[in-house]
């Protein structure tokens, strides 16, 4: 039974939130290929969101575009949940490898991904006062994609619900240190180059008297 | 100031001033506005800073030498043994703190630190000179005037006395009690009534009483700016009673303020009187418009909230509650132009003739003009010494397409004269806001020549597209000017246009492709038709 292909996987474990994940782990399916491209399209959403809005809707300073924070947003933030999840289930003796972490949750935000897809298209066609139903497509998306999260979790590592929570809870701690690391890595290489500028212009001043 | 000399002296300036306007004019209407000695710039949707088109262009520069008939006046003027140096004063403004045009067109400037009202007409030539007052039989001077006002249905003149200028004794000395007043009276200077600090109650004694500013309403009620009073403007009946205090600012929501609110509500009587206590910032001045509502400005720069109010008669902002309370006014910071960042500090506002508000910012020496619904249309001025830039403003008044601006520094009134691109605007705008929306499509596609940067002009195309139910064009304007209101608006139209013409053919499209479906699929299973993926090599 479940002789399902790679794509048809894909479909099995968004639409059946609780076993899903489980199946796909007995049987040793999901693939990287479709996982950095569900990513991909995790990022195209975060631009569309703000970028191809409908116009009565969103309220973006547009005058100046920076790729750089959707990259974060998108690539970014995906990848430092997973080595900071997988730092953490060593910890916990969760079962699941990288690899796994990687295609769980990059399956688990598919409906997230669809939600606000649809949302953006139907910006163009609704008016504000029918902000409801994009609000609805958009809301149904997140929940959807939060209860697919717990579960992949659940299954990768092979825990208990309440375990699950902890270890996203401390996936998330994790991540803010890793990111406050990142940002006092980058300032001290600042500082490092400043002063090496420093020594460089004061060393060519001297030369040039 | 009588005689035929002085008559036939007026005639003549009158006409030669003519004459040098009309040349003016045709100067200005050749090089346009590119002679402008600060860089004319307005707001976007974002709050950011585009160059524009000068609105008003500074047509001249008057000090008390251009005043004509000063110098003859002060000349004769005999009695006071005045030194040379006193002399050259009087020649001079020094310090004008306010200025004001009365409802028969003359234009009445308190001259502060001479102690004298100036009164000229639109082409100043003196016509009246105010420096002493009758009153039961005493001779009053004044000292330190900040203040003018006159009122359009009496004719009785308000001056501001701020210090209390006192009185003359019998050897022609000035005794001096230092009392501030607000001096009524005619144009001969005999005194009607003087409004002194109230004895009452409500209003506490150990405040000093600096009357700034005053106003009086179609009523005869009398409003003071007092300095130090907070509360609002003191406020007095027609027969001279006080009443009370009227139109005072809100304390501004602070986190400070919140936090204080909180403390107050968990700690005791004892603990709360030694608390500070948080006392609004008190309006600086104030303009009555044709209808009778007053128009207040606080300088402060400090606070955000109630900087510019329409007041009805029961004291409260009828402006905020019909535009909300975010509106802004004066510079948005950064300024544009400009290294320092500073926060406007507006001292004094006028209502113009359609209703449009120009608001004096003392902090960049720039009037401000706003239409009645609060819309920025021109922002002129600028710090420096040139014409058409100020060193320190202090008043603002506006007549038909002229607005004369108080330097106190400068000591004078620089005139500003509305240009072709500001006339366009400004008839736009009128119509906009009586709502002629189609009538203003023309003019708002003239200001569009003149200045892209215009935005407002954009919705005012846009809203007579809409309004036109041509909801296409109008979608485009309302994107240019980053309206999403308005765009939203469009859209609903536009989309309903869509929907009314496509609706049935989309059904019809889709019934007929279901029921095809159907068929086909019905046929293709009973083998009379047969698709050509079906069909196996060989067969």
């Amino acid at each position: 039974m479940l002789d399902l292909t790679q794509g048809q996987f894909v479909k099995h474990v968004v639409m059946h939130p609780f076993e899903g994940f489980e199946d796909l782990r007995w049987k040793k399916a999901g693939s990287i290929k479709i996982a950095l491209g569900i990513v991909c399209l995790l990022f195209i959403q975060a631009l569309a969101y703000n970028r191809m809005y409908g116009f009565q809707y969103y309220t973006d300073y547009d005058k100046l575009f920076n790729i750089i924070p959707y990259i974060f947003q998108s690539f970014g933030l995906f990848l430092l949940y997973v080595v900071c999840n997988w730092a953490m289930c060593t910890l916990f003796d969760g079962e699941g490898s990288m690899k796994n972490i990687f295609i769980v949750t990059a399956y688990s935000l598919i409906p997230y991904i669809c939600g606000y897809l649809i949302g953006t298209v139907l910006s163009h066609v609704l008016i504000r006062d029918e902000y409801i139903f994009i609000q609805a497509f958009e809301v149904i998306g997140t929940a959807w994609t939060v209860v697919l999260f717990i579960s992949a979790m659940k299954a990768v590592h092979q825990f208990s619900f309440g375990k699950t929570l902890a270890l996203i809870a401390l996936t998330l701690v994790a991540m803010i240190a890793v990111i406050f690391l990142l940002v006092l890595l980058l300032t001290l290489f600042q500082q490092v180059l400043i002063f090496i500028f420093t020594l460089y212009t004061e060393i060519s001043y001297r030369l040039r008297v | 100031m009588s005689g035929k000399g002085h008559v036939l002296k007026r005639l003549f300036c009158t006409a030669s001033a003519a004459a040098v306007m009309i040349s003016a004019c045709a100067v200005n209407a050749a090089t346009a506005s590119a002679a402008e000695s600060y860089d004319p710039y307005s707001y976007d949707q974002w709050g950011d800073a585009v160059s524009s088109q000068a609105g008003y262009t500074a047509s001249e520069f008057i000090d008390g030498q251009k005043i004509k008939g000063l110098y003859e006046h002060v000349e004769a003027m005999n009695g006071f043994d005045y030194d040379e140096e006193e002399w050259k004063n009087l020649l001079n403004m020094k310090e004008p703190a306010d200025m004001f045009i009365s409802g028969d067109d003359l234009l009445y400037i308190a001259d502060k630190a001479n102690n004298r009202i100036l009164v000229t007409d639109l082409e100043f030539n003196l016509v009246n000179y105010l420096d002493t007052f009758y009153y039961n039989g005493k001779t009053l001077k004044l000292k330190n005037p900040e203040g003018v006002f006159v009122d359009k249905y009496t004719g009785y003149i308000y001056i501001c006395d701020s210090e209390g200028g006192g009185e003359l004794n019998d050897e022609g000395e000035i005794v001096n009690n230092a009392i501030g007043r607000v001096i009524k009276c005619d144009t001969r200077g005999t005194v009607d009534r003087l409004f002194e600090k109230p004895v009452t109650e409500l209003y506490d004694q150990n405040l000093t009483y600096n009357p700034r500013k005053v106003a009086v309403d179609k009523a005869g009620n009398v409003y003071i700016v007092v300095r130090s009073v907070t509360k609002g403007a003191v406020m007095f009946d027609i027969a001279g009673e006080f009443i009370g205090f009227y139109g005072a600012n809100r304390v501004e929501a602070t986190s400070e303020i919140i936090m204080n609110a909180f403390w107050n509500a968990i700690s005791t009587e004892a603990q709360r009187q030694r608390m500070t206590k948080t006392t609004p910032v008190g309006f600086t001045n104030f303009d009555l418009d044709d209808d009778g509502f007053i128009y207040t400005v606080t300088e402060s720069s400090d606070v955000k909230t109630d900087v510019v109010k329409k007041l009805n008669p029961r004291g409260s902002n009828i402006l905020s509650s019909a535009l909300g309370d975010d509106t802004f006014f004066g510079d948005i910071p950064p300024a544009y132009y400009s290294i320092y960042t500073k926060t406007s500090a507006l001292t004094d506002i006028d209502i113009g003739p359609n209703g449009e508000m120009n608001i004096l910012d003392f902090a960049h020496g720039r009037v401000f003009q706003y239409d009645k619904m609060a819309n920025l249309m021109f922002v002129l001025g600028g710090d420096g010494d040139q014409l058409g830039t100020f060193r320190s403003v202090s008043a603002i008044e506006s007549y038909d397409n002229k607005i004369f601006v108080l330097d106190s520094r400068k000591n004078g009134i620089t005139v500003f004269e509305r240009t072709a691109f500001g006339e366009i605007v400004t008839e736009a705008t009128n119509l906009y806001n009586a709502g002629y929306y189609e009538e203003s499509f023309q003019p708002w596609q003239t200001v569009i020549k003149f200045d892209g940067n215009y935005r407002r002009a954009y919705v005012g195309v846009g809203n007579a597209l809409l309004s036109a139910e041509q909801y296409k064009e109008a979608m485009e304007y309302f994107k240019i000017s980053q309206s999403r209101r308005r765009y939203n608006k469009a859209f609903e139209g536009y989309r309903d246009q869509i929907l009314q013409k496509w609706f049935t053919p989309a059904i019809i499209l889709i019934i007929v492709i279901v029921v095809a479906t159907k068929v086909i699929g019905s046929l293709n299973k009973k083998g009379i038709i047969t698709f050509p993926w079906q069909r196996k090599g060989g067969v």
